[in-house]
């Protein structure tokens, strides 16, 4: 018993001990940072680093917890933000889910309802097949596919969602028929294509970058108008740059999505200033920038009247592709 | 021999005064939050990995995974002397270890337990250190019918066990099966059964549940009966200690048998729940008293305990390996690995060797220490059932309450909790049994997402489960178990018809 | 280590008595359950008639599970109300709980929903300590001082342990929010 209360006691006492910031208001208890989705996803790597990053340098004196809410497909980190009007103490790691869920599955929520603090970065999506299999281009798995007697698996996150929207627009464009897989998380899907049991998936860079490095899995092309920027080699000899975009492949499907964080409703502007700033401060330091080259994310920094103006453009982006692929629930 | 040296390697990175310090610290804590109601081994590991930031990965790893080790251990606690599971793979222990702990056998259930932990751990370490690549490469079969597979299996081990009448098991697990579907359903995407409550969409949390059933109703039935509790002053002795562990030879047969199903299981996420209940009953099938199960036999806290630990330990494989966590805890070293800038995938035993066989000579010496520290403290853990019940009821329903608030952070939680203590209560006094419906409530959501993604796969067709040799030879074996009881009615038949045709 | 082992039994002077008056039978209860079942089998099985339940080409709807579920469990319970108002049981007409037991279990369970109640308004260390005091002083009948005693120990103990080591967030009330927290 005597060194759990050491140790506890130093850890305090360690986290009491930094640097004071420059706002007016200050969390006076630890914050909590809501994950909408399981362990070890996109979002749970980025709220962990985002935990590192600010106990590291010290950016805020109350300590930062990760809070994984992934349950109901992450309706229930929605719900959860949504009946927490007024506390400042907790901080959504917001992603597309929040146009979507509420369109696909009818849940009584509206990201208006929260107040937006900033986008911290835009995520890929990237066409993934196994490095075993033949197809080497978009056209190979085309092909592959529309020869195949019974459709070939393509695998992603959770149902009527990103993954599910990205693969029913890629049967609309080429004809070819696939049969998606929802699976719990991206982690999931990765592991799924590397033993083989789906063809492709659509995964984020970040969920498939180690079978990448391994010589596992094979990018063949990202869903952006331009090729990622980074030209540090990740895999053997090639960078996130040698991947070629859809469009080049003949194939013209975009879509990014946002990182973006949100406090609860009715919170204090000073609230969410202080955020706002803590963020900022985030997004410059060498573990996040480290993290966005890595993860292969696109960096954008938004807040205030020019976030808002993105979500609502992002959000009637986001509503028509769902009406389009068939999703919104009557 | 490559491992091997690479394992001294690893010791020869551990053994310094400050990483044995760490790992004494780091097993106390974990002992501490496992006992600890509402926090147990993940929320433990997650709540301490903020102290490990400033450390160098090796010593951090290697506190957190004896945290981890501890809590494992400190699981088994709570369910022996209250019969309050800790984690959901203590289900199985509170079978047989809480009636022990009832008859005064506190200590001895305690004893059985740890050490049985710390032979499940050593087998799978012992695998993972000589089969690591290989297992990686075998936990990569698996995909969503292999995974039904496994989950029917479990199912399937259970039905036509229990001295409950048949319907009452029915219903049972049937129950279970329905609430664990409440709330979203992650392969359409749409909600079900939550009639508009918005407190139904996160679904009915198996620990809430479980707490309810096993906990509240327990005190419940105490109550009815009388303020009193039997305990005993187990100081402990060597002499409790060694009459354990002469039993174990006798049950050699057991141990491997769990050892074997928790590390085949752990590999596979959700393994060691599967593992604790699947290791349980088939000591039970396979013993010739099965009427004892259940009122106390060591043997029934032998079997789910190695079960479980083998399975917790083998969870951390897939981890390392290829980055899938097996395990809520191993989760939550995943992301410990990644502040420290390490990336766990199949690159990771190439790039960072001193870290890995680190980490897997730890796992030997955080057992071994491990089993010394929490023998050590049996005596004060015991000495709570000395405490007069009408203190402690209170506490427990304090210690419930706190553990099924600290889940979701939800009010609702606890007064489902209170309702499943009422109907734990009622279904203990009409005979129907509460194992199968904790079974049901944790493993039916998985199943049923498996069974829909095999479906899904394979066209609608349901030879998918046959369609290669692994997926095949499990759902046999699945089906052969749950017509166990008939085969076994007519192979005795048919041998004595060939006996007396000899005669 | 030469101590043996010493039993230890705690004796409870208001044991209920063995005479008290059953309340209600077994045979009563088991039907009662199982009508019980059988209703929430109904509910469960038109919502997710509902839901939809039939099997497309890609397989079963989000609601055919739990249909059938829903069935096999009303038959069960059908099967379990038949068996239980037939039955011929000598146990089927005992006592399923005798007044004096379940003036017992009540006095648990009525502190324990008044426990949860006041956890929301009062948070759940204020209300751990007073479900404490109340039932270690007024049905375990233990001295007042040692019951305020036990429960300011135990209820700080909790608080120092999730406030600060832990810092897990646990409902907290008007006491808590008057002294800072």
């Amino acid at each position: 018993m005597h060194y759990i209360f050491k140790a506890c006691v130093s850890a305090s006492a360690l986290l009491l001990g930094a640097v004071t910031s420059a706002s007016a208001w200050e969390p006076t208890k630890p914050v909590e940072l809501i994950v909408a989705a399981g362990p070890g996803g996109a979002s749970d790597q980025m709220a962990r680093m985002m935990q590192a990053a600010i106990q590291k340098n010290n950016l805020m004196k109350q300590p930062i917890v990760v809070s994984l809410k992934g349950g109901a497909s992450g309706a229930e980190a929605l719900m959860y933000m949504k009946g927490s009007d007024g506390d400042a103490h907790k901080v959504l790691v917001a992603y597309s889910l929040i146009y979507m869920l509420p369109l696909s599955a009818k849940l009584p929520f509206n990201w208006r309802d929260l107040t937006p603090v900033s986008i911290l970065a835009l995520d890929q999506f990237a066409l993934w097949t196994n490095a075993g299999q033949p197809h080497k281009t978009v056209k190979d798995l085309v092909d592959a596919a529309k020869a195949s007697s019974v459709p070939l698996k393509m695998g992603g996150t959770g149902s009527k969602r990103e993954d599910h929207i990205l693969t029913v627009f890629m049967e609309k464009k080429t004809g070819a028929k696939f049969s998606y897989l929802p699976y719990k998380s991206g982690g999931e899907a990765a592991t799924q294509l590397v033993g083989n049991h789906i063809a492709s998936n659509v995964n984020n860079p970040s969920e498939n970058l180690e079978v990448w490095r391994a010589g596992q899995v094979r990018p063949l092309c990202v869903f952006d108008k331009e090729r990622i920027a980074y030209k540090t080699k990740v895999a053997g000899d090639l960078s996130w740059n040698d991947v070629p975009t859809c469009k080049e492949q003949g194939l013209d499907i975009q879509y990014l999505m946002l990182r973006a964080m949100f406090l609860p409703g009715k919170v204090k502007p000073e609230e969410t200033a202080f955020y706002a700033d803590l963020f900022k401060r985030v997004s410059e330091t060498a573990e996040f920038k480290d993290y966005l080259e890595r993860q292969a994310l696109k960096p954008i920094f938004l807040a205030g009247a020019e976030m808002r103006k993105f979500l609502e453009e992002d959000d009637a982006l986001n509503k028509a592709l769902m009406t389009e692929a068939g999703f919104v629930a009557k | 021999m490559e491992a091997f040296s690479l394992l001294l390697h690893g010791f020869s990175v551990l053994l310094t005064w400050k990483t044995l310090v760490l790992m004494m610290v780091g097993l106390l804590l974990g002992v501490f939050v496992g006992v600890l109601p509402g926090l147990g081994g993940p929320n433990g590991v997650a709540i301490l990995l903020p102290l490990t930031f400033t450390m160098d990965p090796t010593s951090a790893i290697v506190m957190l995974s004896c945290i981890y080790w501890g809590s494992l251990f400190g699981g088994a606690i709570t369910s022996i002397l209250f019969n309050i599971p800790g984690e959901a793979w203590s289900v199985a222990t509170t079978f047989d270890g809480y009636p022990m702990a009832q008859q005064g056998k506190a200590a001895e259930a305690l004893t059985a337990a740890f050490t049985s932990s710390f032979i499940g751990s050593l087998f799978a370490v012992m695998l993972i250190t000589f089969l690591a690549p290989s297992i990686a490469s075998f936990a990569l079969k698996f995909g969503p019918p292999e995974f039904f597979a496994v989950y029917l299996l479990t199912f399937c081990s259970f039905v036509g066990l229990g001295r409950e009448d048949k319907h009452k098991t029915i219903i049972s697990m049937v129950l279970g099966l329905l609430l664990a579907g409440v709330g979203m359903d992650t392969v359409s995407g749409s909600l079900r059964m939550t009639f508009g409550f918005e407190d139904l969409l996160r679904g009915i949390s198996f620990l809430v549940a479980v707490i309810g059933l096993f906990g509240i109703s327990e005190i419940l039935l105490t109550m009815e009966e009388r303020l009193a509790l039997r305990g005993h002053a187990a100081r402990i002795s060597l002499r409790v200690v060694w009459n354990v562990w002469k039993e174990l030879p006798r049950y050699w047969a057991t141990l491997l048998r769990s050892s074997m199903i928790g590390t085949w299981l752990g590999v596979t996420p959700g393994g060691a729940i599967a593992a604790s209940f699947m290791g349980y009953n088939l000591a039970k099938r396979f013993s010739n008293d099965k009427e004892s199960f259940g009122k106390g036999r060591i043997e029934g806290v032998f079997a789910p305990e190695t079960a479980a630990h083998a399975s917790g330990t083998a969870a951390l494989l897939p981890m390392l390996a290829l980055g899938i966590p097996g395990s809520g805890t191993a989760a939550i070293l995943l992301g410990g690995l990644m502040v420290w800038g390490l990336n766990p995938g199949p690159l990771l035993f190439v790039e960072h060797k001193d870290f890995v066989w680190g980490l897997i000579a730890s796992m030997y010496l955080g057992n071994v220490v491990g089993l010394f520290i929490v023998l050590s403290t049996v005596p004060i853990f015991a000495a709570i059932l000395r405490v007069p019940f009408a203190a402690i009821a209170p506490m427990i329903v304090v210690s419930c309450a706190i553990g099924a608030y600290a889940i979701q952070n939800a009010m609702f939680d606890l007064w489902l909790m209170v309702l499943f203590g009422v109907v734990g209560y009622v279904f203990k006094k009409v005979g129907i049994p509460l194992a199968p419906f904790a079974l049901a409530l944790v493993l039916g959501n998985r199943a049923e997402d498996a069974f829909r993604l095999s479906m899904i796969g394979g066209q609608g067709d349901l030879g998918v489960f046959w369609s290669n040799g692994l997926v095949g030879t499990i759902t046999t074996l699945a089906i052969v178990l749950l017509f166990w009881p008939l085969i076994e009615k007519v192979w005795t038949q048919a041998t004595r018809r060939l006996s007396s045709a000899k005669a | 280590m030469a101590n043996s082992d010493k039993e230890i039994v705690v004796e409870d002077p208001t044991a209920p008595g063995a005479d008290s008056p059953a309340v209600v039978s077994n045979r009563v209860v088991d039907a009662a359950v199982m009508i019980l079942l059988l209703g929430l089998a109904v509910l469960l099985g038109y919502d997710n008639y509902r839901t939809g339940m039939s099997w497309e080409d890609t397989g079963p709807q989000a609601g055919y599970m739990p249909f059938y579920l829903s069935v096999i469990l009303a038959g069960a319970a059908l099967y379990g109300l038949v068996t239980a108002l037939s039955s011929r049981d000598a146990a089927a007409t005992d006592a399923f709980v005798t007044r004096a037991q379940l003036s017992r279990v009540m006095q648990v369970l009525v502190p324990t929903v008044l426990f949860v109640l006041m956890t929301a308004w009062l948070g759940i260390y204020i209300s751990s300590f007073l479900l404490i005091v109340g039932f270690m002083w007024g049905i375990g009948r233990i001295a007042i001082w040692k019951s305020v005693l036990t429960a300011l120990l135990l209820t700080a103990a909790l608080f120092v342990t999730f406030q600060y080591a832990f810092d897990v967030i646990m409902p907290k009330g008007p006491l808590e929010a008057a002294l800072g927290y």
